[in-house]
């Protein structure tokens, strides 16, 4: 030490001793100063003891196959930069080499050195003849970086050289091993890496310090890395949909100044173009000091979801839309009746103009008043075909702000045969102050058709002058509007109010028993409840409640 | 012939509770000179069979109230001689049949043909006007 101390002394009277300079770096380490400084004076220490000397601090990566900028205060910024995201290897230079090796790489002319041949034109053109190199080792024999030499002229390292690389080497393996807790680290990765795989994530760490990223292997292939490739904060924000860029980044920015985690679900884009949905979770992580130590994150690939989501959506309608089907099935008086009456009518006015025509009774009166009737018949037929196309329409129907009273009117016109036919008196008593819902009609008027169905079945066995079905609806405070289908029946099942619901569940020979579950998933997809219970007085009661609209944007913004 | 026996007497009644097939009926009737008086509810046509003659009823099966079915029993539990033809615009399995062994002497099922209505509503009414 002593003998180094005098080399310092002898060429650099103006800086401090090797011995003071070596304590100085000591106690920034103790205080836990920021890494990039600490190799810095490092570097500028060894710099002083010789003429002529550059020295310089590579890192090796948290993924531990590329080279990282530590420090080089002296050393040309092009090189620097070239040499900064390299990754390790067998003929990467002295460096890349040398951490790859775990052990020193002495090139005495980088200009015929083999392991330079990649970097020749480099290290020329920044006036870098040799270059030795030593790996920095932790105190559990972990790479953590590399120390390395260089000078202009071809040599290679004297005594006095290799006894200030083993300094440099070890106070640095100290300061790198220190800030980084390295050896936990890595044994953390494996198993967090591990439970990322199983659990179908990506895991990823950024380290914001050294702009260095560690990825599960899952997480490469999630956002299209390569499994080799170094990954820095911008390999990810290159991924981001440009889109979502910005709110990303707010949200990082976000859980960093409140210091909670954050959620975010974003999209990224793949480098051939493919797109995923993900949500990323996740936290920063501080030192006692409050500095930025990491920033964990856990990504969930949504895009399987969304597209077993779309599945489920396609097959819910479709299954409604059979439902539907079916149901008009069982409304077979209705449609019939409600088309042959308007076609009744047309045939008629249309074969007794034929005839006054034979007849030679031409009566312009007359035919004008066959021929309005022949119209308004055709256009009720019209509306009859339209109310069974929406319904059998397959596909989204879309939701509308309206009131439920219409919407009943309308379903009750479109069943009223069969209400008619089955004999049954029907009672509506509607309230005036219906709040307006967020409701697609068909699927509204899906419901409608299955309860009132329902009752008609539940009343059947009665004898005529006892069928009795009341619709009502009615405002829950304003806060809800309620539909309600009243029965003169037997009332639920016994013990088994609930399983009116189940799937397949039917009373009826002929029913499938899915009626009323796809009412309910109708009417729950809408947020809403639908619910059945015995009738105070015989029969039973089936309501749904759909929540009331929210007021128009303009009064809430206000 | 037709025409001067039934111009004007309303022997020939329509009961229909839809508004359009009942006009159509009328239309169709007086294309072929025969008047008709329409009744969008039973219940005034039984009113009006108290105090009138009427040789022919052409009754709608599904109205509001009653049925055509119960309009065509009512009269011959009054041992009513009007005849009746049914018609229906969804016609139920023993709906004819029914009403075939109740009296009646023509069931259609809407859309009909008009030449066979309209042989069915000169039917009854020659057949009214036969000498007993």
């Amino acid at each position: 030490m002593s003998e180094r101390d005098g080399i310092g002394k002898g060429h650099h009277e103006k800086e401090e001793p090797f011995y003071a300079g070596q304590g100085r770096i000591l106690e920034m380490i103790a205080a836990s100063a920021p890494l990039a400084d600490i190799l810095t004076r490092i570097v500028l220490l060894m710099e002083a003891q010789t003429d002529g000397l550059r020295c310089s601090i590579l890192l090796l990566s948290n993924d531990g196959k590329h080279v990282r900028h530590g420090a080089a205060p002296n050393l040309p910024e092009a090189y620097v930069k070239a040499v900064d995201g390299l990754p390790i290897g067998p003929r990467v230079g002295s460096c890349g080499t040398s951490m790859y090796l775990r052990k020193p790489v002495v090139a005495t002319d980088v200009l015929t050195d083999p392991l330079w041949s990649d970097y020749r034109d480099l290290a020329k053109s920044c006036g870098l003849r040799a270059c030795w190199s030593t790996p920095i080792i932790s105190s559990h024999g972990d790479v953590l970086g590399s120390f390395a030499m260089y000078r202009q002229e071809p040599r290679g390292p004297n005594a006095e050289e290799r006894q200030l690389t083993e300094a440099a080497t070890h106070i640095a393996s100290i300061a790198i091993e220190r800030q980084q807790g390295h050896s936990t680290l890595r044994e953390r990765e494996a198993r967090i890496s591990l439970a990322a795989e199983s659990a179908d994530l990506a895991f990823w760490v950024l380290y914001p310090e050294q702009n260095t990223a560690w990825m599960s292997e899952k997480g490469r292939t999630m956002y299209g890395f390569t499994p080799h490739e170094l990954l820095t904060r911008e390999s990810f924000v290159s991924r981001i949909h440009p889109d979502e860029r910005a709110a990303v980044q707010a949200a990082f920015e976000q859980a960093r100044a409140s210091q909670q985690t954050f959620e975010i679900e974003h999209r990224i884009v793949l480098p051939y173009g493919k797109t995923r949905w993900v949500i990323t979770r996740g936290r920063y992580l501080w030192d006692e000091h409050g500095n930025v130590l990491e920033i964990i994150c856990v990504t969930i690939d949504l895009s399987a979801q969304k597209q077993s989501d779309l599945q489920l959506q396609v097959q819910r309608e479709e299954l409604a839309r059979l439902s539907r089907i079916a149901l008009m099935g069982e409304m077979t008086a209705s449609l019939g009746h409600e088309l042959n009456q308007p076609l009744a009518a047309i045939a008629n006015n249309a074969a007794a103009a034929r005839r006054f025509f034979d007849r030679g009774q031409i009566d312009p009166a007359m035919l004008k008043q066959l021929l309005a009737d022949i119209t308004a018949a055709s256009h009720r037929a019209g509306e009859v075909i339209n109310g069974i196309r929406g319904m059998a329409r397959n596909g989204k129907s879309t939701r509308s702000r309206l009131n439920l009273n219409p919407v009943i009117g309308d379903t009750l016109r479109l069943v009223g045969s069969d209400i008619l036919i089955r004999e049954t008196a029907l009672v509506t008593d509607f309230d005036s102050r219906l709040p307006d819902v967020e409701a697609a009609p068909v699927q509204i008027q899906q419901v409608l058709l299955n309860l009132i169905m329902n009752a008609l079945d539940a009343v059947e066995a009665l004898p005529p002058a006892e069928r009795r079905i009341i619709i009502s609806t009615r405002s829950l405070k304003g806060k809800s509007a309620e539909v309600s289908v009243r029965d003169f029946g037997t009332g639920l099942p016994a013990d088994r109010a609930e399983k009116v619901f189940d799937h397949f569940f039917s009373t009826k020979a002929e029913g499938m028993g899915m009626g009323l579950t796809i009412a309910r998933s109708i009417v729950e997809a809408h947020a809403g409840t639908l619910g059945a219970e015995d009738a105070e007085g015989g029969g039973a009661r089936f309501f749904f409640h759909l929540p009331a609209a929210q007021r128009l944007p303009i009064s809430k913004a206000a | 012939m037709r025409s001067e026996k039934s111009a004007g007497s309303h022997v020939v009644c329509l009961v229909d509770d839809d508004p359009l097939v009942l006009n159509s009926l009328r239309h169709l009737l007086a294309s072929d000179g025969i008047a008709a008086r329409s009744f969008d509810k039973p219940e005034t046509f039984l009113a009006h069979i108290e105090v009138h003659r009427v040789e022919l009823v052409v009754l709608d099966i599904w109205m509001a109230g009653m049925s055509g079915l119960e309009v065509q029993a009512y009269l011959s539990s009054i041992c009513c001689q009007t005849r009746a033809i049914i018609i229906t615009g969804s016609e139920g399995p023993d709906d004819e049949r029914n009403a075939m062994q109740a009296g009646a002497i023509g069931f259609f099922t809407k859309p009909f043909d008009d030449e066979q209505f309209l042989a069915a509503v000169r039917g009854a009414l020659d057949h009214s006007s036969e000498p007993t």
